[in-house]
Formats: C-alpha cells, structure tokens, sequence
C-alpha cells in the first residue's frame, strides 16, 4: 500500500491530528533509554481501545509492523522501530479509570503513569508497589509490556505479581478481557506470559492492578562500608535472620561519588558501598527489627549506620539511591545499564568478576543494584564517540551476561530482551527452550506484526541451560 | 528405535519391567471418571519421562500424569486414557539452595516431605505453600491445577513463589523456563503459563520456588458469629486496615465438624484468622483483631498456638477428604470472585444448596475471595442430578456476576456430563486452543480435560 493511503486509513480511525508524519517527529519515536535507534514509518495516537483495535486490523489486514510505545523509558530497545512500521503511542489513553478500594484493585489505562497511580492511590491509603525507577515518566503500559521491577521486590514482586486482568487488542485487531479484579481465573495464565511480553504478543488498553493497604510503620537504614565484601555479607545476614526487608538497594565507590559529587548530601566518597535497608509492617517489634539490622551491620564492620528519623530524612536517603543512575551518567556522555540477575548468594563473587571485565576492556563500571533479589546494575561509562570504547563497551557487556549465566542467573531481570540483549538469548536458552517460546508468538501473532525484531526466538545449536545432576 | 511395536514392551524398556502396570485389575481402581487407563507408566527421572513422553507421542497414545491422584477429579471427562504416567518416583531435588531460599523440586515428591525436610534445616524453613489433602497432594499436581491455600494471603499463590518450572512437552523435549532468580523477564513466562495448566502443554516435571525462614510465631485466632452480616463487617475491618494476616478464613457449621475436633469455638459461622511473623506483631494482632470481632458482634474468640494452631490448618485443608469418608459421592465447587463479595456469594451457595434440597460445608478464604463448597448430598440417591446441575449453572452466575468464576473440582460423570466444569468460558480460548495446537498438535496430554475440553 502507498505511503499516502496508510496515512489516510489511519487518520479515517484517529483523525488528521493525531498520524504524526514529519521527519523531525519520526525521529523523535525512533529512540527509547538505550543506545537503540531506529525510525517509524508514521506515528499514531490512539484515543480508545476502539481505536488501537482498527489500527492492529488495518495492520493486520495490511501486513504493517505495529509497535506500541510509552514514554519510551525502555533500557533494551523495547519500543524501537529498528524495521520501521507504525508505532502507536499508547500516552494519551491515559485515564485511572477506577480506584475499588473494597477490591483493593485499580482499573487503568496503559498511558497513566506509575507514579500517577501510586500518588493517587496514596491519597486514599494505599500502596501500588512496584516502583520502577523510571516511575515518573514511564507509563503502566510499558510497565506491564516489561514486566517491570524496582527497589521493592525482593519483597512485593515485580509487575507481574500485581497485574490481574487486562483488557487487550490481538494482532487481528479482536479485543479481549484476560484474568479479572479476582484471582485464580481457569484456563492457562495468558495474562501471564503478555506481561513481560514487550509488546510482541498484544497491546493492552485497560490493566487491573492490585493495591494494598499501607503499612502502619517504616524503618529506613543507611550503611557504609569500607569493603563490598562487607556490604554484601551483611545482605546475607539479614536474609539468614529470616527478616524480609522491603528494600536491600546497594551502590559501590564509582556509584556514590557520583551521588555526592551532584546531590551533596555527605557521603563519604571514599567508601567502596552503600546499603540502603527499609523494613516495613506494623510498628510493633520494629524497632527491634532495626536494632537486630544496625548489630548485623556492626559484625560485618560497618563504617556507619544511621536510622532516618524522619520522612524527610528518609527521602534524604532514598535520594541518593533514587538520582545514582542519574548522577553516574553524568561521568561520561553515556552509559549502558546491564541487568543481569544472580542467585544473592553468589553476588560477592559476582560483582569481583565484573571489576575483572571492567579491567580487561579498560572501560569504568559504576554498580548500583537490587541486592535482595540479586540483580544488578552495572552501569558500563563511556562516549559512544569513541568507536573503539564503544566496541568494548558492548564486549564488557556481553561478558557481565556471560557471567549471570555461569553464576545460575539470567541475562536480564527487569530490563527486557529488547534488542539490546538478542544475541545473548542463547547463552540462556537452549534449542526446544527457543522452539517452545515461539510457539507462543507463533499463536498469538502468527504473521509477526507486532513489534517485530524484539526476542527474535530463532533456534541455536548453542545451548546455556544445562541438566543439573542430582545431589 | 525400539525393537518392538508392543506398547506395554517399549515402555518396560524404558522404565524397566517393575514400573509399568498392565495388569487390569490393578488399573481398575485407577478409573478416571469412569476411563480406565490402558497401562500405567512411572517414569523414574525427567529423561525417562521425556523418552516416554516421545514414544507415546510417536504412538499416539493419550498421557494423563497423575500423583498421588488427589486432584484427578477436576477437569473434564478423559477422551481417552491410554497411559496413566505416574510421577511418584520423581521425587528429588534438582537444586537444595537453603542460603539463596530457593529449592527445586520433582513433581512426585509430597508438598508434605518436602516441608518436613526443610522444617528440619537449621533453624527451620518452610515453602510457603498448604494447598488441600496435606497428605498427598504432590508438587507436581499442586502447581498443575494452580492448588493454593489460606496463607496465599501473606505469601501470595503459586503464581507468586514460583521462579521456574522444568516440562516435558508431548513430543518429549525438554524444556525449562525461568530460573532460581526472582526477577527474570528474559523472553515470555512460560514458567506462569505452565502454572494450572494441567499439563496440558506439557508435563511439569520440576519447579523452583521461593523458601522462607519460619516467622518468629504464629497463632490462630478463632472467632464465631451468629450470622454472615457480622462477620462481614469484621472482614471490612480487617481487610483495608495495616494487619497483615497470614490467611483469613470463613467456615460455616458443616465445615466446622469436618475440621475433626480442632476448632475450638462453634457457632453458624466461624472465622480463623491465621497470624505470622515477629512475636510483637502476632500478639498485637491477636488483641486487636479480638476487640475487632467484637465490635462486629462475635459470640465468642479463642485464640491458639503451638500444636492445636498447626492441627487446625490441617484438619482445615483436609475438610473435603474428611467429609469423603462418609460422602463419596461428595460434590466439590470453587468459586473465584471479588474480595468484598465473600459473604455475599456464601450466602448465595448456601440458599442454592438448600433450593436444592442438600447440605453443604463452605469454607471461604475470605481475604482472597475464594470459596469451597462441599455438597454432602451429592450422588444420584440424594438429590436429582436436575437440582445438581442447576445449583452449579447458578452458582458459576453468581461467581461470574461477581468478576470471577467457578470449577467443579469433584463431581460424579453423570454430573460432568451435563455442566461445564471448568465454569463459564471466555473469549481467550481461541488462544488457549492456538497455544495447545502448537505445544501439544494430535493431543495426547490430557485429552478433553482441560478448559474449553482442550
């Protein structure tokens, strides 16, 4: 079909306004958070899940690439449209359509924005955990696409344990309700395998999400240490106590003296970690919780520990957790996030190796990770002006990946596949791993119309998952 | 390729002589929904399987995996049952990583065992996991037909504590998904799409899950009242409020007497509250909670800790086995709804039962908005198959007017011919069916007894 035909079909559905067709607005959706680029063919907006279910029929019946896309906040190239196509932003469908308290539920669209949600139900007394760190600006949809994570779930989870329906439009362009305000709907998990999916199996347009009341009291701890050893150790103590912190959010040297040198905020720049703890529940017994935290800190020579007493000396805190991948990408003109995930026991040995690779290709690593859950973010420095660095750079990356593997874990935690991380689904998967996963994108989106070019699930020989003996 | 044609040959070959029963007499008893099965195979590692999971296939035999066979009522009734693949002889860890809290286990060992191992280790760990017949239910057939419990209220459901799965597809490949990490999104969920599957896209063979150090205490505080209406403005106190119960349960009388003695209160509805975590918090709830009922008008609160505690959660999870005893006709509904409709939808059951012309025991997690109901006068002597199937079209109504669902979870085959079993069916089976073509295309695994007779 010609370009000046797909351009009046589309705006026949969303009307002339919203097909966005100059250069300069083709480019500006042709990027996301990483490296990746690409460019659409045309940009659409959609208004209603009416709407977005003509765009995907008109694709479908045309055998157009259709991409959804947030507010682009993906780290692995989720949303680029690297083999052109419509990208179809999802940012004005962007109504908290019902808060249901006595569910505990809240019904919304895909364009309303995590920290909009969490405000709003905030307001009334509630909590919607997930807490991507991109929360300000990117959107619920792309949240649900990426199956998100964030400081908060090594307790609460990640995305996925907090979205219970949606509301969907298929690659034909059909809509669907999937799961609903109740749990344990029959019939396979569909809801399930779409979230995480990045927007390669259908496009949501309505998502219910569980929230919960808040908690009576919160403890906030920040600790310093002299080695990541020690750091990491007392990790290990506090999860051998039993306890189950809300957050175990850790920083290294690199990392900090970032933070300090742009939020001033009394670091000590010579520390080589930071561990940012916060218990939560009821009040009672608390404290105690805290004291136990301060004393497994103290075995594993701490060099100082404080206890906000405040709110505002626990948003002090979270500060410099919140602006670290902010502030280290001041260092350099650019930087490559990693997000690999190890089981928490091998994080000492992990985040060594790292230093190791860093050294081989000569290029700086700031850390700044989910400790609780093991996943980490080595935040890889460099200018992508400089040819050579950047081939390292790429190389340093793929061996962190490597490594994830080797330790038990996986390529990526809550980052995604995207682009950026296709050529190391091997190291991961296996050939019948590979062939099953593509019978999923095969059944829900047999032509490949939806954001094609992402978790390309082509069969290897290579194979990284092994039989593990018994014991 | 095997010497011989002769199923029952090729299957001793792989399993050896000892693990395939031809014998029908012995098979009989194995009836499911009245198919007896061909020729049961017990596979005894996950290579076995898969190489049995392939001859059938190349054979076009039917699998039904089964355990210990508690759940083997649910779904609908077998097309065929060719080869009963019993997993009981997979019952070992893959991975026992207590310092990581993660362990992955085989399908065939018991949720039971596998407790008791880990209730032994150190200071004492605990999968975060009571789904029904405390016995016998096995992890296998736990995450296949997604079987939660109360505490799925503090420590989430199946869907929530498992980090992967390990399947045998129908034409025998091995496949794993997810890992041991807890965050992992590299390519799609399978491990999700596997959970409650039934096995219908293939045999779960492994899952790893989530483990924990056991809370500091724990106690159960029982609350008996008059009448559904005070009950739920307890519940509406509870629920939106920072205590965190572990699990939030509604019994009415029936359920009560089928807990054998545990329940220390009586009443027309009593309300268990399990408690878990630091000592302060327990104690702080149990005083608060106790105050809580009653303002709401509870008759009477008991609360109890130690043994009689941990006696009631199993007596609790095994009402129905209790009941079958002296029913075995009995009947088994789970309905899934709304949380704020708990009571609403009990009292629905109640009067749809009693309209009936039979007796019923609900139990209700209350804070997850689950109910079972046990219809005691099931079986064609009691009340008219007509009744029955009525009861069960209204019942799957109410659920589904309350945004959620119903699934006969036992019933006679005279009443499954008649109902649909897995409650009303959605405009997503068109991908269930599309993901079943493609992971499972002639259908071996399971044949007619998942949703939609998938």
């Amino acid at each position: 079909m010609e370009k000046e035909k797909i351009i009046n079909e589309l705006e026949k559905i969303v009307g002339k306004d919203d097909v966005l067709t100059s250069e300069m607005e083709l480019q500006i959706y042709g990027y996301d958070a990483s490296l990746i680029k690409g460019k659409p063919d045309f940009v659409v907006i959609p208004e209603s899940a009416a709407e977005v279910s003509q765009i995907a029929r008109f694709a479908h019946q045309n055998q157009i690439l259709l991409i959804a896309r947030g507010a682009g906040t993906s780290l692995s190239g989720g949303p680029v449209p690297n083999q052109g196509g419509i990208v179809m932003l999802m940012t004005r469908m962007n109504r908290i359509l019902e808060i249901d308290l006595e569910n505990q539920r809240v019904v919304v669209e895909p364009g309303a924005i995590t920290l909009d949600i969490k405000t709003e139900v905030a307001k009334l007394g509630y909590l919607y955990q997930p807490d991507p760190a991109s929360e300000k600006a990117t959107t619920i949809g792309g949240n649900l696409a990426e199956n998100s994570g964030g400081p908060l779930c090594f307790k609460y989870g990640v995305t996925s344990n907090h979205v219970l329906g949606a509301e969907v439009v298929l690659a034909d362009g059909q809509i669907i309700t999937i799961g609903g305000k109740s749990l344990d709907n029959p019939g396979f998990d569909l809801l399930g395998v779409i979230t995480g999916s990045e927007g390669t199996l259908a496009i949501a347009t309505k998502i219910i999400l569980r929230i919960m009341p808040k908690n009576e009291a919160v403890k906030t701890l920040l600790a310093i240490f002299n080695t990541v050893e020690d750091g990491a150790n007392t990790v290990s103590g506090i999860v051998k106590a039993g306890m189950v912190p809300a957050t175990l959010e850790m920083m290294d040297n690199l990392a900090i003296n970032a933070v300090e040198a742009f939020y001033k905020i009394g670091l000590p720049i010579d520390a080589a970690a930071m561990l940012l703890i916060e218990l939560d529940g009821l009040q009672d017994g608390l404290g105690r919780l805290a004291e136990h935290v301060v004393a497994i800190c103290k075995a594993n020579n701490v060099r100082d520990v404080k206890l906000a007493k405040t709110a505002a000396e626990r948003d002090q805190l979270w500060m410099a957790r919140k602006g670290a991948f902010g502030a280290t990408g001041r260092l350099r003109p650019n930087y490559l996030v990693n997000d690999g995930t190890v089981p928490r026991t091998k994080l000492p040995e992990t985040l060594r190796r790292v230093g190791e690779i860093g050294k081989k290709y000569d290029v700086q690593i700031a850390n700044v990770f989910h400790a609780g859950d093991g996943n980490l973010h080595p935040l890889v420095l460099f200018d992508e002006r400089d040819k050579d660095e950047l081939a390292r750079v790429h190389k340093a990356a793929f061996e962190i990946m490597q490594l994830c593997i080797e330790m038990g874990g996986t390529i990526t935690g809550e980052h995604g596949i995207g682009v950026e991380k296709l050529a190391a689904l091997n190291l991961q998967f296996c050939s019948e791993d590979l062939a099953a996963l593509a019978n999923v994108k095969k059944t829900f989106d047999p032509d490949g119309i939806l954001n094609p070019g992402k978790l390309n699930l082509i069969a290897s020989e290579a194979c990284g998952a092994k039989e593990i003996a018994y014991a | 390729m095997h010497k011989t044609d002769n199923p029952v040959d090729i299957f001793r070959e792989i399993v050896g002589d000892a693990h395939v029963v031809a014998d029908p007499d012995k098979l009989k008893p194995l009836t499911v929904d009245g198919v007896i099965p061909g020729l049961m195979v017990s596979p005894g590692t996950i290579a076995e399987t898969s190489r049995v999971m392939a001859a059938a296939h190349g054979l076009g035999l039917a699998v039904l995996p089964t355990g210990s066979g508690t759940k083997m009522t649910l779904g609908g009734i077998p097309k065929r049952a060719d080869v009963l693949l019993s997993t009981k002889r997979m019952n070992g860890y893959a991975d026992y990583d207590i310092a990581n809290l993660t362990i992955e286990v085989e399908c065939g060992a018991t949720v039971h065992e596998v407790q008791a191992k880990l209730g032994a280790e150190g200071e004492g760990y605990f999968l975060p996991l009571d789904p029904p017949h405390s016995q016998g239910a096995t992890i296998g057939g736990v995450v296949a037909t997604n079987s939660n419990g109360p505490r799925r209220l503090l420590y989430g459901g199946l869907r929530d504590i498992i980090l992967g799965n390990t399947a045998v597809l129908a034409n025998g490949d091995i496949v794993h998904a997810g890992g041991k990490v807890m965050k992992n999104v590299a390519s799609y969920d399978l491990t999700k799409l596997l959970i409650g599957s039934l096995g219908a896209l293939g045999l779960i063979c492994r899952t790893t899950f989530r483990i924990y150090l056991k809370p500091e205490a724990a106690a159960t505080l029982f609350l008996s009242f008059a009448n559904l209406k005070e009950a739920e403005t307890f519940f509406h106190k509870v629920i939106p409020s920072f205590y965190y119960p572990a699990a939030l349960e509604l019994m009415n009388a029936q359920t009560v007497a089928a807990c054998q003695g545990t329940v220390p209160l009586s009443g027309a509805y009593v309300v268990a509250v399990g408690l878990e975590g630091i000592v302060e918090a327990v104690e702080r709830q149990i005083a608060d909670m106790t105050e809580m009922g009653r303002t709401a008008g509870a008759l009477g609160t008991f609360s109890l800790k130690g043994d009689g505690h941990r006696g009631f959660w199993v007596a609790y999870g095994d009402f129905t086995d209790e009941l079958i005893k002296s029913h075995p006709d009995l009947i088994v509904l789970k309905s899934n709804f709304a949380i704020s409709r708990q009571t609403q939808v009990m009292e629905a059951a109640a009067q749809a039962v009693k309209k009936a012309g039979g007796e019923c025991a609900l139990a209700c997690h209350a804070g997850s908005g689950i109910l079972t109901t046990a219809i005691l006068t099931g079986g064609e002597a009691g009340v008219k198959k007509e009744a029955i199937v009525k009861l069960i079209e209204e019942m799957t109504g109410e659920a589904v007017k309350n945004d959620g669902n119903l699934i006969v979870e036992k019933a006679p085959r005279f009443i499954k011919e008649k109902v649909s079993v897995w409650g009303k069916i959605g405009a997503d089976i068109s991908l269930a069916r599309g993901l079943k073509e493609q992971f499972d295309p002639t259908g071996i695994i399971n044949p007619g007894r998942y949703v939609g007779g998938i």
